[in-house]
């Protein structure tokens, strides 16, 4: 049998699917018409997987944003679907409820449809407020939501500063759960392999709550079919690999070169979706869709909106691409649908060549579409890649990770201040400055952020204790001391760049854009930690040839991490090597015999802890292009969210100023 | 042996059969007729009830105690809960045996198991104020008609929420009855209200008027699966209808002046009308027969696919013959299951003519095995299910290939249906429901009448996990063991542990709600789930153990939980010790309280001495102050927590700077009328250059420390943004500057001004001739760049910039490369 399509394994348009048919089951259960009212940020996240049309068809006449308090009383039915971590969240909802009560004449059914749990929090916050009895509550148990088929997130946009500059968990909590649901439906990872403190909490979390499943399911009498047998090992699924985002802070800080990342740094991706203005693309060429309802204000005039995903005719095969190779790209594309074009205006043409032609058509319109669209970013991105201060920056950059010596930069750094580009521009280099070499000297430190404070503003005070909460922007003295409150003694607090950048080889001089040969052309010659720590698992051999070109030695063998132990003390945080296996050996060599795959394609999950960016994920379907060739293996990636180094070091800086 | 068919009646073209499941049922000195009798479903326990109604005769003290009755269906008492609050207006049953008690108060008493004690729940303001008149029960919820004819729904019992429907019309509710929301097609429940001569029908949204006339109706019932209505006139006649009241189906005259004590479906294709001691039971097509052999009063327990009959001695199953049986057991039947039995039957007489029917049937042997097993199922005679076991078997054993399948769970299932049968279990339940139920709930069922060791052998024999089985066991032996508490946490421990899956919080929960707060405690020290433990322990006061269970559990939301019950139960001080020493309560006290209460932060960071958090928080309260003092206030005092200490001087020094700059944009305000605040240094700076104020520039510059560098950019720039093009010529004529020439060039030129841009070239000393050369070019002076390569002497550039010149330019660059060749 041939191998079928790896994609099929882990079937990211169930987890759609499902969510869909969940959300509108809900929305079934509340009759006759209802008014929504979303969590802004859950807009966009809803809209990946139901169209707002199909919620008219459920009965949804308005949407509102619960931020916007405008909640009216035009329907009897009021359905709020809202995230229910957040106290905050849960309490303005209990005051929306009681102003619509108060003001409304008629008697409101309220529901609350908590993602992805109802929690205790929300029920006690409810409480207080005296509405708990007021309202229907459901749960809407969604968790992670594909943004592609290879690609899971659980957009939660505040995970990273959760981890990193608040220490709190939640999300680690909430990840555990997602791979949980993951594990129920393709078996248990086999093997869990991580790195970094989060990491860690992260698989033990797993394997706690695999213990416990087996008494939650039992107490749960509608899933009395798991209790029968418990989980085995997967079949189809050969290993987790959780990356802490904290193990390596400089690829989200460094400027991507990739075409999507690029979209990202300069429009900012959000839910597979750009905003751009009218003057880049023109205006959207149907009549703009109404979204999201009266919730949409009307300056979107000026806006459009541009869907990224594999839709898209030619986004795809240029997404993940070196952008210095977009604009070749771009041409050749041009030139083909032009000779195209040319073949049917010129030659007499038979009935059946042109029938051939028409019947393509519509897809050739749409790859002219396309073309527009991209042609239309990669000229606004150029204008930025070509400025002088891009470049500036840029060049800032790559000494920095090349591993030259930090200092030779600081005067580039501060003109770049003088300079008054962004801030979060300034704040990355310096913080990739911090991040490299364990800190910044405290003189130097203390005169950038003197500069900075002057530059932009004294309430960046709070930026900049925020930034050394998270641990990106340390003078050098204290960061060896540093303590992560949470991270105990597990693990080394910091990495010595210096070594890992030699044994794992991070900086390419002789990079290959066009045709890359190594992760590397993401960066432009800097081959991310986070996917050479996947390499040291997945791809031993190349990795290993990579480093000891000279010598003789053979490639390590054996599975996990065996091989690069040493590098890993050099890397802060904690190792995570588990191996799980099945309660009763008979049962998960039955299951295996069940799905009969032998030799049907096996997926590793990468999952970040923290966020990924679009570097990475494209460095990640490099390498899982090449596992996919060599041993029918493929990456399927799982996040918390996406993140940029923009969306980082903006997790700390305030926002507000001092106004009269 | 009787035969098979000699409890058949035929109605119509069908038969119906009466079952005799148990006998002797009440003590013949219960007057069942003073009594209102409802059934779980799936033939599940009764309960009894004394109508307040009926008058009866004084018989002492004891019995004139109100009390509910639950009785299984052969008669055994599982509970009397003992009644004094509150009339009773309704009892009834969920699917899952979940006993529910309505008073006229609209109180609603739910008795979770048979044995548990009840939680209330209230019906609302109106049930109290105009009483509850009546309810009607479904699976999972019931409708609540009260006096003033509005109509309250209850749509689920773990979270009840009465929901008010929309009103019904004014006048007396002569019959009502609801429809599932599972066979409505709202998927919301609806009720039918007989008033007046029509019917109405009421959902959550709206009331309808169905239009008819034939009423008032006695009677209204709704079939078990929804699809159909039966009415019963004033003028003694039923009516069947669809329950879209579409289409009318059949119509039977019961000749009978006194209307009938009950109307129930008998599954979904007869009706039955109870008389004192007699019924009706009316087929399709208002075909009918009556039974009038009962001795006592009758009373009708409809189910999903029959209908009980219970009467003081008896205990009845009524229901359609089902198909396989029919087929296997109807007088004449040729059928080959039929054939089938009888060739066993002569396979015991040792006949030949065995061979003879099986040789007839062949070709449909597989059929006949299958209806023989399906059959099986149907019987409640044991003797009947070995009979066509053993048909089947023998059928199955001339078959070449047959999948046994079917016969192996038959046989399973029937030793399980049997062994629940037996009079004193009492769960006379059909296959029918068996299947409907699952074997699950069964074995609930079966726990609910603590018969655990039936459970347990059901389960095993099943194969279906067990673990519920001991926790109820364990859950009713704390209830109900009076041994001391070491002991039983002991017998309890040895019984459950290495049990996979056992919950131990559930037990603990009611050993804590027995008030035995000792032994719940230990308890839960056995339980494997640590988030499970906490609200628990919260309710036994061990508020720190409970932290930290949550913590370890991970669960955010629940160490949230802890920490919001905390904080109400303790005084601050000692709140703040307790989440000190625990790194992930403190991370999300403060996380929390950052939005909503940061005056606690406050204290916090004050009592944990963190300072620069503290001054930061001070800081960011400047920030979201409305005006200059104030926020100038706030940055005293966020300086003043930090100048104490050495290792804070550059904090303070901004915090100082940033009030120092306030007061300069306050003076600037006012002397320029221009907004200042908000601003920066830099942009102050700027903004000053630009407004033409150098003065005041510098004077900032020098206050604030501003290096030249960075003041010679924030000049550039602003002078270019405003093409103060005087200014910059006069730049450029000063002899030195603190970021060279360079950018004074790109950033004129950016504005595009070549002229102005030009002059600085010659000042880039630094540079190579190339560059400079570029740069001449982008200034389109080709004769300076000219100039450039000469004053080099590089001829090759000369070369290169004749290509690129025109005009006069051209004739400059000839001249100057002949100047080169003469020169040489």
């Amino acid at each position: 049998m041939a191998a079928h399509p790896a994609a099929k394994v882990i079937n990211t348009q169930e987890i759609t699917d499902k969510a869909r048919r969940d959300l509108l089951q809900l929305l079934e259960a509340v009759r006759g018409k209802k008014n929504l009212v979303l969590e802004r940020s859950l807009a966009g996240t809803i809209g990946l997987f139901v169209k707002f049309s199909t919620l008219q068809e459920y009965g949804v006449d308005k949407v509102f944003f619960l931020e916007n308090h405008n909640v009216d009383s035009s329907q009897r039915n009021v359905i709020f679907l809202l995230r229910g971590d957040n106290a905050k969240t849960v309490r303005t909802v209990a005051e929306q409820i009681k102003l619509v009560r108060s003001e409304s004449k008629i008697d409101h059914e309220f529901s609350i449809i908590w993602i992805p749990r109802r929690t205790r929090v929300s029920d006690m916050v409810l409480e207080e407020h005296g509405v708990l009895g007021e309202a229907t509550i459901s749960e809407l148990a969604l968790y992670f939501v594909p943004l592609e088929q290879d690609l899971m997130s659980l957009e939660l946009e505040s995970s990273f500063s959760d981890l990193y500059l608040r220490k709190e968990p939640t999300s680690v909590f909430a990840s555990a759960t997602a791979l949980m649901r993951l594990q129920k439906q393709y078996g248990l990872f086999p093997r869990i392999l991580g790195k970094g403190d989060n990491a860690k909490r992260l698989a033990d979390l797993l394997q706690r709550m695999r213990s416990e499943e087996d008494v939650n399911a039992s107490s749960d009498p509608s899933k009395t079919y798991l209790t029968s047998f418990g989980l085995t090992p997967s079949s189809v699924v050969e290993n987790l690999i959780i990356i802490d985002r904290e193990v390596d802070f400089p690829t989200v800080l460094a400027t991507q070169l990739t075409y999507q990342g690029l979209i990202d740094e300069n429009f900012g991706i959000s839910n597979n979706q750009i905003e751009v203005d009218t003057s880049v693309l023109g205006g959207a060429p149907a009549p703009p869709q109404q979204q999201t309802g009266t919730a949409q204000p009307p300056t979107a005039a000026t806006k459009r909106k541009v869907p990224l995903d594999s839709s898209d005719k030619l986004y795809p095969s240029l997404r993940d691409a070196n952008f210095a190779t977009i604009g070749p790209t771009l041409n050749q594309t041009a030139r083909r649908l032009q000779s195209d074009q040319q073949n049917i205006k010129q030659q007499d043409q038979s009935i059946a060549d042109l029938r051939s032609f028409v019947s393509k058509l519509p897809s050739y319109q749409a790859e002219q579409a396309s073309l527009k669209i991209h042609t239309g970013l990669a000229e606004e991105i150029l204008k930025v890649t070509r400025s002088e201060v891009f470049s500036a920056m840029l060049e800032v950059q790559q000494n920095l990770l090349a591993g030259s010596d930090p200092s030779t930069v600081h005067e580039n750094i501060e003109e770049l201040i003088a300079r008054d580009v962004p801030l979060k521009t300034v704040l990355r280099l310096l913080c990739l400055e911090s991040c490299l070499s364990n800190g910044i000297r405290s003189r130097d430190l203390e005169s950038f952020k003197r500069q900075i404070l002057q530059a932009y503003g004294f309430q960046h005070i709070l930026t900049l204790a925020d930034l050394e909460k998270l641990g990106l922007l340390v003078p050098r003295e204290s960061h060896r001391g540093y303590l992560n409150p949470i991270a105990g003694a597990a693990g080394q607090t910091a990495t010595d760049w210096n070594a890992v950048r030699k044994s794992l080889t991070l900086w390419i001089d002789d990079v290959q854009e066009t045709d890359p040969n190594d992760t590397a052309y993401v960066f432009s010659g800097y081959a991310p930690l986070s996917v050479r720590l996947v390499q040291c698992i997945l791809q031993k051999s190349y990795l290993f040839g990579l480093v000891n070109t000279r010598q003789g030695n053979t490639p390590p063998t054996g599975g996990g991490w065996k091989g690069f132990e040493d590098t890993l003390t050099r890397i802060r945080g904690a190792t995570v090597d588990v191996t799980q296996k099945g309660h009763d050996a008979d049962a998960s060599h039955a299951r295996k015999t069940l799905r009969g795959s032998k030799e049907g394609p096996k997926v590793s999950v990468v999952f970040f802890l923290g966020g990924v960016t679009y570097a990475e994920i494209a460095a990640l379907r490099f390498v899982s292009g090449q596992l996919e060739k060599s041993s029918w293996r493929r990456i399927v990636i799982g996040t918390t969210h996406v993140i940029s180094g923009d969306r980082a070091v903006g997790a700390a800086v305030e926002k507000r100023k001092f106004v009269e | 042996m009787s035969k098979a068919t000699a409890d058949w009646t035929r109605v119509g073209d069908r038969f119906y059969r009466r079952t005799q499941l148990y006998d002797s049922i009440f003590d013949p000195d219960l007057e069942l007729e003073n009594y209102i009798v409802t059934g779980a479903p799936y033939s599940g326990a009764v309960a009894l009830y004394r109508d307040e109604s009926k008058i009866y005769s004084f018989r002492g003290s004891q019995t004139a105690k109100s009390s509910i009755d639950l009785y299984s269906c052969a008669g055994k008492l599982i509970r009397r809960i003992t009644w004094d609050k509150g009339r009773i207006v309704a009892v009834g049953w969920s699917e899952e045996e979940r006993l529910l008690v309505v008073t006229n108060d609209g109180t609603v008493r739910s008795y979770a198991d048979l044995q548990s004690d009840f939680s209330p729940f209230s019906l609302g303001h109106d049930a109290e104020e105009y009483g509850v008149r009546g309810c009607k029960f479904w699976s999972t919820g019931f409708v609540a008609l009260l006096g003033n004819n509005k109509l309250v729904a209850v749509t689920r019992y773990d979270e009840p929420r009465p929901q008010a429907l929309a009103s019904a019309p004014v006048g007396e509710v002569i019959s009502w009855t609801v429809i599932p929301p599972e066979y409505t097609s709202s998927r919301s429940v609806e009720v039918l209200l007989a008033v007046d001569g029509t019917v109405h029908v009421v959902d959550a949204a709206e009331c309808e008027d169905r239009g008819l006339q034939a009423g008032p109706f006695r009677h209204i019932s709704v079939s078990p699966n929804g699809k159909f209505i039966s009415l019963y006139t004033d003028d003694g006649k039923v009516w069947v209808i669809s329950s879209d009241f579409q289409d009318r189906l059949s119509e039977y005259e019961s000749k009978v002046k006194t209307p009938p004590k009950d109307l129930q479906w008998c599954g979904n294709n007869a009706i039955v009308l109870a008389w004192e001691d007699e019924i009706h039971l009316v087929g399709p097509n208002g075909a009918a027969s009556k039974f009038d052999d009962y001795n006592s009063f009758v009373h009708l327990l409809p189910d999903i696919d029959g209908i009980r009959i219970l009467t003081n001695t008896v205990c009845e199953f009524l229901q359609k013959v089902p198909d396989s049986t029919e087929e296997v057991y109807r007088v004449g039947s040729t059928s080959p299951g039929s054939v089938l039995l009888d060739a066993v039957e002569q396979l015991d007489k040792k006949s030949p003519k065995a061979d003879d029917n099986i040789q007839m049937i062949r070709s449909n042997l597989d059929e006949a095995v299958d209806v023989c097993v399906r059959a099986a199922g149907q019987e409640y005679s044991v003797h009947r299910q070995k009979q066509l076991l053993k048909a089947a078997s023998f059928g199955k054993s001339v078959l070449d290939l047959y999948n046994s399948d079917d016969f192996v769970d038959m046989t399973e299932v029937l030793r399980v249906l049997n062994a629940v049968r037996f009079y004193e279990i009492g769960l006379p339940i059909s296959y029918e429901q068996y299947i409907r139920l699952t074997p699950e709930r069964l074995v609930q069922r079966l726990v609910n009448r603590q018969e655990y060791l039936l459970a347990l052998k059901v389960s095993e024999f099943l194969h279906l996990p067990v673990d519920r089985i001991y926790v109820n066991w364990a859950r009713q032996k704390v209830r109900s063991s009076s041994t001391d508490e070491d002991s039983l946490c002991e017998e309890i421990v040895r019984k459950l542990n290495g049990k996979r899956g056992v919950s131990f919080e559930e037990v603990a929960h009611a050993a804590y709600d027995e008030g035995r707060g000792k032994l719940a405690t230990e308890l839960l020290e056995h339980e494997p789930r640590a988030g499970k433990q906490v609200p628990l322990l919260l309710s036994v006061g061990e508020e720190s153990v409970a932290l930290d269970k949550a913590i370890e559990s991970g669960d955010t939301d629940l160490v949230f939980y802890v920490l919001l019950n905390l904080k109400k139960k303790m005084p601050l001080s000692s709140f703040f010790r307790t989440i000190n020493s625990r790194p992930v309560a403190t991370s999300i006290v403060e996380s929390s309280a950052i939005d909503q209460d940061q005056e606690l932060l406050k204290d916090f960071y004050y009592q944990d001495d963190r300072r620069v958090d503290g001054s930061n928080l001070l800081l960011s309260e400047a920030l979201a102050a409305g005006d200059i003092n104030a926020a100038a206030d706030k940055m005293k005092m966020a300086a003043k927590l930090l100048r104490d200490s050495k290792d804070y001087t550059a904090q303070v020094v901004a915090l100082e700077d940033a009030q120092k700059l306030l007061r300069f944009q306050e003076a600037f305000e006012k002397d320029l009328n221009e907004p200042f605040v908000g601003l920066s240094v830099n942009e102050t700076l700027s903004k000053l250059i630009k407004t033409g104020n150098m003065k005041r520039s510098q004077k900032v510059q020098t206050e604030f420390k501003v290096s030249d560098k960075t003041f010679s950019w924030i000049r550039l720039r602003a002078l270019v943004s405003r093409r103060y093009w005087i200014e910059l010529e006069e730049l450029s004529k000063g002899k030195k500057s603190a970021i060279g020439w360079e950018p004074y060039f790109n950033e004129i030129l950016g504005a595009g001004n070549t002229k102005l841009a030009s002059l600085f070239i010659p000042k880039c000393t630094h540079l190579a001739m190339a560059e400079r050369i570029e740069m001449w070019l982008k200034c389109g002076l080709a004769n300076k760049a000219g100039e450039e390569a000469l004053k080099a002497k590089d001829r090759n550039a000369l070369e290169e910039l004749r290509t690129k010149a025109t005009g006069s330019a051209q004739l400059d660059i000839d001249r100057m490369i002949a100047q080169l060749q003469k020169g040489r």
